[in-house]
């Protein structure tokens, strides 16, 4: 008995010990060992939605009636449908404000069987998962498709009486390994980069050519087939212009056919009963703030309102000085410096003032490192920092500096980023870099949503034929206080 | 009947022999190329420890430990190669980089030093980078070549860089510690490379007179709004030997094959003999947009 209570107590003992080793083990060991961990979306203010600072009058009139129209949702007699994925643009652009990106609860699931539709949500549409479209890689013959597979039918719904078309047999393409994804792209800024010179885009990506081919990296732009000059919008910069974009998006995602896309994609005549364009440029105004955009097609205000929608604003810094950077190089650094006063929710959590100061002044730091770390082992050479706009006709865009965080080139991503969908010059493996400014608030990664964690991220980078793969090489070979600072510093974008 | 079975036989053989071929060496050189066995840059592998590459005839042993990493990307429209990718198997605490940069697709002529000097003035930009060792003249596996170090966040780099078939042929190390990297820079002592005669290489020699028969290929090419690079071997007769389409699609790539094995030549001539010549052009709209560095 006493032999059995010995053994117990032992037993206890050690079990007490191996939990109370591990936990300091968790605890104190150095942060190379324990490996760093994405923050997290950035608590706080949203720092984007706005209008761009500097507007005229007019210019900000316009802006706030192509809000609202952004934010419309369409029914049937709007031109929803037949086939669609959301009913509105701010459904899929609201986070962490209107214009951004995938939101924490997909709209999605509702919309489904919204006013008495019968739609079956897709596997891959969860309520807490990315808003996102499907793509079919191939057609049944084998032949490429690469064409988005709108998720959702109008049949059923009390507005699309007689329609009675049915959802594509997503579980039946999922078995064969034949649907992709991608998520909403991010707006806010756009402008910007829409009045960025074609000469200016190169000459960034020839600027830190040596470097990029130290890292195996070279980059290309998608160029236009109508004009061979460079796009810039869309995970693979598919869409030339912001128009194209709002058209291209009206029609496939929401159904709605307009000037630049004018006819249905579903022909079935019971279901495509509206008269097209089903939004056509106005011939008369029904006035309002701004009388010129009474006169303008949906499309145009989208787009207009994509232009005119200020940049994301960094940590610390405030929109305005985000938004109004100019030329030199001081005041880009001085941009940086009030972004990486940054405070990271997940890594403040102190109360005494002198902590917050401690805490604000080590968040600091790690930002700056981070930054540091991210040009120096070559994520830059991509995800280029600072790009100029050209000459525009919206002043207040004219000739600034910004910090995108992208080349606009579109780059080899690799095996395990593939999505098999050549869009114009981007072939299966390629996307446009991914702008970074505004990550700090995003919830969902890469192209189609499969990751909320930045360093895992990072780590999809790499795979077989991918560009990244020696910059990935680079990040694992850092310390572990290194690769935090860079996720520090990229939640702080 | 016997008679029947070594036709069978021997008609067997040559189709898994050229079907061994076409997996091998695929669209690049058949049917296109007259010659089947003419390797291309990005041919090289690892076998049995050592890189192998038969374009640039380089052989590098790979250091003790090391083993073949991720495959880098296709060549790119500006004739990038990255030829290898080595990373020790225990742990990634080093790599070694090996590219190429095709100099007829490289905008103006820069030898290797003043490419070496120039990517030094490019690293010395980069945040956080410092300049351990200035650009200099080494030799590499008894080869001439340009060496740059640099170092940053904990990670010591070197860059070697010489020149092979009007290639620039670079190798960039990244280790934790600057022993590290010399140990590996010592590693390349054991590189052999360009010991046979390859053909000469000459830039534009497509674009001049020296062309005696050309014929543009079909619109697909043409109209193609990125550049299409291509290399060709002009063969002592002045018939085009071996076509190269660096990056292109399949379409693109047989419109170029079919239209570029009715062009003709002057052929190359040294010292009153003929001798194969290596030149590189370029198809598409964006063809004056073709350039990079190395």
């Amino acid at each position: 008995m006493a032999k059995r209570r010995f053994a117990y107590t032992c037993s206890l003992a050690s079990t007490a010990t191996i939990l109370l080793a591990s936990v300091a083990v968790s605890t104190f060991a150095p942060a190379q060992t324990r490996g760093p961990t994405d923050p997290g979306v950035r608590g706080g203010a949203a720092g984007a939605g706005g209008v761009y600072p500097g507007l005229t009058e007019a210019e900000g009139a316009f802006f706030e009636v192509a809000k609202d129209v952004f934010q419309e949702v369409d029914g049937v007699a709007d031109g929803l449908g037949p086939r669609f994925n959301l009913d509105s643009c701010v459904g899929c652009h609201t986070q962490p404000a209107i214009g951004g990106t995938a939101p924490a609860v997909n709209p999605q699931v509702d919309v489904a069987t919204l006013r008495g539709a019968r739609n079956v949500v897709p596997s891959f549409i969860t309520r807490n998962g990315a808003v996102r479209e499907a793509r079919f890689v191939r057609n049944r013959d084998g032949s490429p498709d690469g064409g988005v597979h709108a998720l959702f039918v109008i049949t059923g719904r009390d507005d699309a009486a007689g329609c009675n078309i049915r959802q594509p047999d997503f579980a039946g393409e999922l078995s064969r390994n034949n649907v992709v994804f991608r998520i909403p792209t991010p707006t806010f800024g756009l402008g910007l980069v829409e009045s960025t010179t074609d000469r200016a885009l190169e000459t960034s990506l020839a600027a830190n050519g040596d470097q990029k081919r130290a890292l195996g990296i070279s980059g290309r732009f998608n160029r236009s087939g109508n004009d061979g000059t460079i796009q810039r919008f869309g995970w693979k910069a598919q869409n030339k212009s912001l128009l194209m974009f709002s058209g291209e998006a009206y029609n496939v995602e929401i159904g709605v056919t307009n000037d630049l896309f004018p006819n249905e994609r579903e022909g079935d005549p019971s279901c495509a009963t509206n008269t097209h364009p089903e939004s056509p440029t106005p011939l008369e105004s029904e006035g309002g703030p701004s009388p010129s955009a009474g006169f303008q097609a949906d499309i145009a205000l989208f787009a207009a309102f994509m232009r005119l929608l200020a940049p994301p604003t960094p940590a610390g810094a405030t929109p305005a000085a985000a938004a109004s950077a100019t030329n030199s190089t001081a005041s880009a650094t001085t941009t940086d410096a009030a972004a990486s006063s940054s405070v990271l929710p997940a890594a403040a959590g102190t109360t005494s003032t002198a902590a917050t100061t401690s805490s604000t002044t080590s968040t600091t730091a790690t930002v700056d490192r981070g930054r540091q770390v991210f040009t120096n082992i070559g994520c830059s050479a991509c995800h280029t920092r600072q790009l100029t706009s050209g000459k525009a006709t919206v002043a207040a865009l004219s000739e600034k500096a910004f910090q995108p965080y992208s080349d606009f080139a579109v780059h080899d991503m690799g095996d395990r980023l593939a999505d098999g969908v050549s869009q114009g010059g981007a072939g299966g493996r390629e996307f446009r870099t991914a702008p970074l400014w505004g990550v700090g608030q995003r919830i969902f990664f890469l192209h189609d949503g499969r990751t909320t964690d930045l360093g895992e991220a990072i780590a999809q980078h790499a795979s077989r034929g991918s560009e990244a793969n020696q910059v990935v090489q680079n990040y694992n070979a850092l310390s572990g206080t290194d690769r935090q600072a860079v996720l520090n510093f990229l939640r702080s974008l | 009947m016997r008679r029947l079975f070594y036709i069978g036989a021997v008609a067997c053989l040559a189709g898994s022999l050229a079907l061994v071929l076409a997996w091998r060496y695929g669209e690049t050189i058949l049917p296109f190329a007259v010659t089947s066995a003419i390797p291309d840059p990005q041919d090289g592998k690892v076998a049995g420890g050592v890189y192998g590459n038969a374009y640039f005839d380089l052989s590098y042993p790979l250091p003790q430990g090391f083993g073949e990493g991720l495959a880098g990307p296709d060549p790119s429209d500006s004739g990038y190669y990255v030829l290898g990718n080595f990373i020790p198997q225990a742990a990634p605490t080093a790599t070694i980089l090996m590219a190429a940069q095709d100099m007829f697709f490289a905008g103006p002529h820069r030898d290797v030093a003043a490419v070496t000097k120039d990517f030094r003035e490019s690293m010395s930009q980069v945040e956080a980078m410092s300049i351990d060792r200035e650009p200099s003249e080494v030799r590499i596996g008894n080869r001439a070549a340009w060496r740059v170090d640099f170092s940053g966040v904990g990670l010591y780099r070197a860059m070697i860089v010489t020149e092979i078939r009007c290639h620039l042929v670079s190798v960039t190390l990244t280790t934790r510690s600057s022993d590290e990297r010399d140990a590996l820079v010592q590693s390349l002592d054991r590189l052999t490379a360009a010991k046979r005669a390859t053909p000469v290489c000459i830039r534009d020699y497509a674009a001049g007179e020296q062309v005696v028969r050309k014929v543009q290929p079909a619109p697909e090419v043409s109209s193609s709004p990125t550049p299409i690079p291509v290399r060709i071997i002009i063969g002592t007769d002045g018939t085009v030997k071996h076509v190269h389409v660096i990056r292109a699609t399949e379409l693109q790539r047989r419109g170029i094959g079919d239209a570029l094995r009715q062009w003709t030549f002057k052929p190359h001539v040294i010292a009153g003999r003929t001798v194969e010549a290596e030149t590189g052009l370029a198809f598409g709209r964006g063809t004056s947009r073709v350039s990079g560095g190395l």
